[in-house]
């Protein structure tokens, strides 16, 4: 097809504008609006390679910042009366240090790279995503939701299998995850370290949202020199460490500074909560909120968002009794206590399946109504009946009559 | 727009292709056409005057979504160029500093003692004065900051066009975690995905749902064989050790593997073979299915020639995959357990309902309601016909949902209502009343309650 774009960036802005400005009422969505709108929910999908992008730039730039600055700055004072042997071995020293910074350059821009042919493998497949492979296209998306709830969770190894057995490695987050795993491994073994450089290497994005997660570290690690009754150092710790966020977080830090008053097997109910092994695991929580934050992804689970929605879109009171079909996800033991606490579903139109054939009930395939009251669907009667010599026997009631006897019943 | 429509409808005719407008079934396929799009905006934009063979072209949101997913990509360029460019800045002024000091080096280790022209303190004072003069000169502050600008601007865009955060959806549901992790559990040992359950089971330190494991590795191990190895023993031996079950369920499933095996054993073995294979194993279904064995002793003639036959169908390789998959329901059924898998139905209707939850969402945070406490949700999702499990009457007057307390009517003009609706209009059952749709009489005596 010959194509010359003519005057498309002339012509698009004004067909946007008019697009949104006319909405289209809306008839039942065909499944090709339906699979627009689901694209419009992978924001995380593809925020977090970019952000992990952004990150590899940042730090790469800033390498370069600071190993340059350095070389430059290491260059020998002038008038310091040098030999040549001294000159030339600085001077050698400087360019060995450039040239180390060269090659862990090339390392950096091949991650880079990768980063960014990451971010563009994901657009393609969200782009990749026609009615036709749907189903295909759909058990991907679930795979990916359950790769995000393996890794959230700490199950890493199970997320790796997972992925390498659709060959999705591109399209989850493993490898951010990992950076998340040494924090969080380490803090369930009290330690703080690396979480503390966590904050270091994230500070400016910290700041930016007013986390207190350093503080909290800080605190916790206080908490522990007063434990082993280390006062003396616990309040030189304090010194250093705590008192820069007294400013904002002054309250908080006096409540803890009293703990040094208390000993760690006080029975004082508000310090008592506070030697607890079990601020560890909030530490641990509130880490991977502020991750989950920074890299743009969801506060909860993928897979609990997603679940919960379907769950109340499906709930219905008749999910829970038990003539309730098999094929309904809410016939499952697991899902109807998840479902528990749920809103039902709302219908505003009636929607009838028949008993018989599963088929909707609608103008096409009308309900009949026998003598006792059960309906089922006219094609479902008309071919019992084709097939019984013009009789037909309810399923449910065993009542038998003639096709004859059946009234039609308008469903608006 | 009567002109430009005529000449639009001539560039159509000229130079595309008819199946290029009507099997537009991606978003892709939208984009890529752009030459298409340019001409297609305005009209569509204007339905009363559309042409009639955009009439397939189908909603508005489905282009947008193209054009975003679009954009979304351009913006990502833009930002990848501006990476090159500030990086190269940088790299650049590192190679010059590299360079000056080798530079300065090089002079130094040729100089010369007697050489009194220049001492090498000048000469380092000269290097250091060099650098300063890059350094000062290198302004890479101004690519880093337009980098930065872009980064914002692509964030912004993905936060415009997607959905930002899905979390406000979430009402604390507090889901178990062991619950889930059984149903993750059951999905994989559907899906045949044994060790990766294995794994989960491991690291979540769960119980092992041993039975289910089994059923369905038996299963799984049927369908392989038949599907990758064509392969029907296993199947075979496992549907006559269920037969009588097989029996009650009305399944004839049995016969439909004894049939696919005979017409294997025909296409590539031998003509005595296959009919010995029915004379053993379809004889016990002569009874019951003369007319299929009889289809089946005719094929023998055709041997060899089976795809030029009026048996063609027969042999066609379909029929393996739509065995498998009957094998799986027929399994499923006998064992209790759903054919779909309901990890998937849910969160497939979770896909659907997320859209209309995300709206409810943002309006109930303005109205500072209490999400949380529903009983309802107060908005209806449109769910596809798979997800109708059950029947749901709606109340035409008073819009409720019909329950044991509130059954639906049927009144005898054939229109339907709800119970406490008909004993509104009569006026707690004292009087006649007209149905609100046509106006007959009717007595609530008359009123049949319906069972759907």
């Amino acid at each position: 097809m010959s194509s010359t774009p003519m005057e498309m960036d002339a012509q698009l802005p004004t067909a946007t504008a008019t697009a949104t400005a006319t909405p289209i009422a809306a008839p039942p969505p065909s499944n090709l609006a339906k699979l627009a709108e689901s694209l419009k929910l992978e924001h995380q999908f593809l925020r977090v390679p970019f952000e992990h992008y952004k990150k590899t730039i940042r730090y790469n730039h800033r390498t370069i910042e600071k190993e340059v600055s350095a070389v430059i700055s290491g260059v020998p004072a002038a008038a310091s009366d040098i030999s040549r042997e001294e000159a030339v071995r600085q001077l050698t020293s400087l360019v060995s240090r450039l040239q180390g910074l060269k090659r862990k350059l090339e390392e950096g821009s091949q991650t880079e790279q990768l980063q960014a042919q990451r971010c563009r493998t994901r657009l393609e497949h969200l782009e990749s995503a026609e009615v036709d492979n749907l189903p295909k296209w759909n058990s991907i998306r679930l795979k990916r939701i359950l790769v995000d709830y393996m890794l959230r969770m700490s199950y890493y190894d199970t997320a790796v299998k997972l992925a390498e057995s659709s060959n999705i490695q591109d399209l989850v987050d493993i490898d951010v995850f990992l950076e998340a795993k040494k924090v969080i491994e380490a803090l369930e073994q009290k330690e703080v370290a690396p979480a503390l450089a966590w904050c270091a290497d994230n500070k400016s994005r910290l700041k930016k949202t007013k986390s207190k997660f350093e503080f909290q570290l800080r605190l916790q690690e206080f908490i522990e020199l007063v434990r082993t009754e280390n006062s003396m150092q616990a309040i030189s710790y304090a010194r250093k460490y705590l008192a820069p966020w007294g400013a904002t977080h002054m309250k908080e830090l006096q409540r803890v500074m009293a703990t040094l008053a208390f000993r760690s097997n006080t029975e004082c109910s508000t310090y008592k909560v506070l030697f607890e092994e079990r601020q560890w695991d909030y530490l641990v929580d509130q880490f991977k909120q502020e991750f989950y934050k920074l890299y743009g992804m969801t506060l909860e689970p993928l897979l609990h968002i997603y679940l919960q929605a379907g769950l109340c879109a499906l709930k219905t009171p008749y999910c829970y009794k038990n003539a309730c079909t098999n094929e309904d996800p809410l016939s499952q033991e697991g899902f109807r206590k998840l479902a528990m606490p749920l809103p039902f579903s709302k219908q505003h139109h009636s929607k009838l399946v028949c008993y018989i054939s599963k088929e909707l009930m609608d103008c096409d395939n009308p309900p009949l109504v026998l003598p006792n009251g059960y309906v089922y669907s006219t094609r479902a009667l008309q071919e019992m009946a084709k097939q019984n010599n013009g009789k037909i026997s309810c399923p449910r009631t065993g009542l038998v009559c003639e096709y004859k006897d059946v009234v039609k019943a308008f469903i608006s | 727009m009567k002109g430009k429509r005529g000449q639009f409808g001539k560039y159509i005719r000229n130079n595309v292709r008819p199946q290029e407008t009507e099997n537009i079934s991606s978003c892709s396929d939208l984009f890529t056409n752009h030459t298409l799009l340019a001409f297609l905006l305005p009209l569509l934009t204007q339905p009363s005057t559309s042409p009639k063979y955009f009439q397939s072209w189908k909603p508005i949101s489905l282009l947008i979504a193209g054009m975003e997913l679009n954009a979304i990509q351009d913006k990502f360029e833009r930002v990848a160029k501006k990476q090159k460019v500030s990086s190269s800045k940088s790299h650049e002024w590192m190679e010059q500093v590299g360079r000056e000091i080798e530079q300065a080096l090089a002079s130094i280790i040729q100089w010369d003692d007697n050489d009194s022209s220049i001492s090498i303190d000048q000469k380092i004072t000269e290097l250091k004065a060099k650098l300063q003069t890059i350094d000062s000169q290198s302004n890479l502050d101004r690519p880093q900051r337009e980098l930065n600008i872009d980064f914002a601007k692509y964030q912004k865009l993905l936060e415009k066009i997607l959905h930002p955060d899905l979390s406000k959806t979430y009402r604390n549901a507090d889901f178990d975690p062991h619950i889930i992790n059984q149903i993750i559990t059951q999905h994989f040992y559907r899906e045949g995905l044994f060790d990766v359950a294995d794994c989960l089971v491991k690291e979540a330190t769960e119980t092992e749902a041993i039975s289910l494991r089994v059923q369905f590795q038996e299963i799984h191990q049927i369908i392989d064989a038949l599907k990758s190895k064509r392969n029907l023993g296993p199947a075979l031996d496992w549907a006559s050790a269920n037969r009588e079950k097989l029996k009650d369920s009305g399944s004839d499933i049995e016969l439909k593997l004894h049939k696919l095996q005979f017409v294997d054993i025909l296409q590539n073995r031998n003509r005595a073979e296959a009919l010995k294979y029915i004379k053993t194993h379809l004889a016990p279904f002569a009874s019951s299915h003369m007319k299929e064995i009889q289809k089946l002793m005719g094929s023998l003639l055709w041997f060899g020639k089976l795809d030029k036959s009026p048996y063609a169908d027969m042999a066609d390789p379909i029929h393996w995959e739509n065995l498998s998959e009957e094998l799986m329901k027929t399994y499923c059924n006998l064992s209790g357990q759903p054919f779909t898998d309901p990890l998937s139905v849910t969160v497939a209707a979770g896909v659907e309902g997320l859209p209309t939850l995300l709206k409810l969402a943002s309006v109930m945070t303005g109205k500072k309601q209490d999400f949380q406490a529903m009983k309802q949700l107060p908005v209806p999702i449109e769910l596809g016909k798979s997800f109708q499990f059950h029947s749901v009457f709606v109340c035409p007057v008073s819009r409720d949902q019909s329950s044991e307390e509130n059954p639906p009517m049927l009144l005898p003009c054939g229109h339907v209502l709800c119970k406490q609706s008909i004993n509104k209009l009569s006026k707690c059952n004292t009087r006649n009343f007209k149905c609100p749709y046509c106006p007959l009489d009717a007595s609530v005596a008359q009123c049949k309650q319906l069972h759907f």
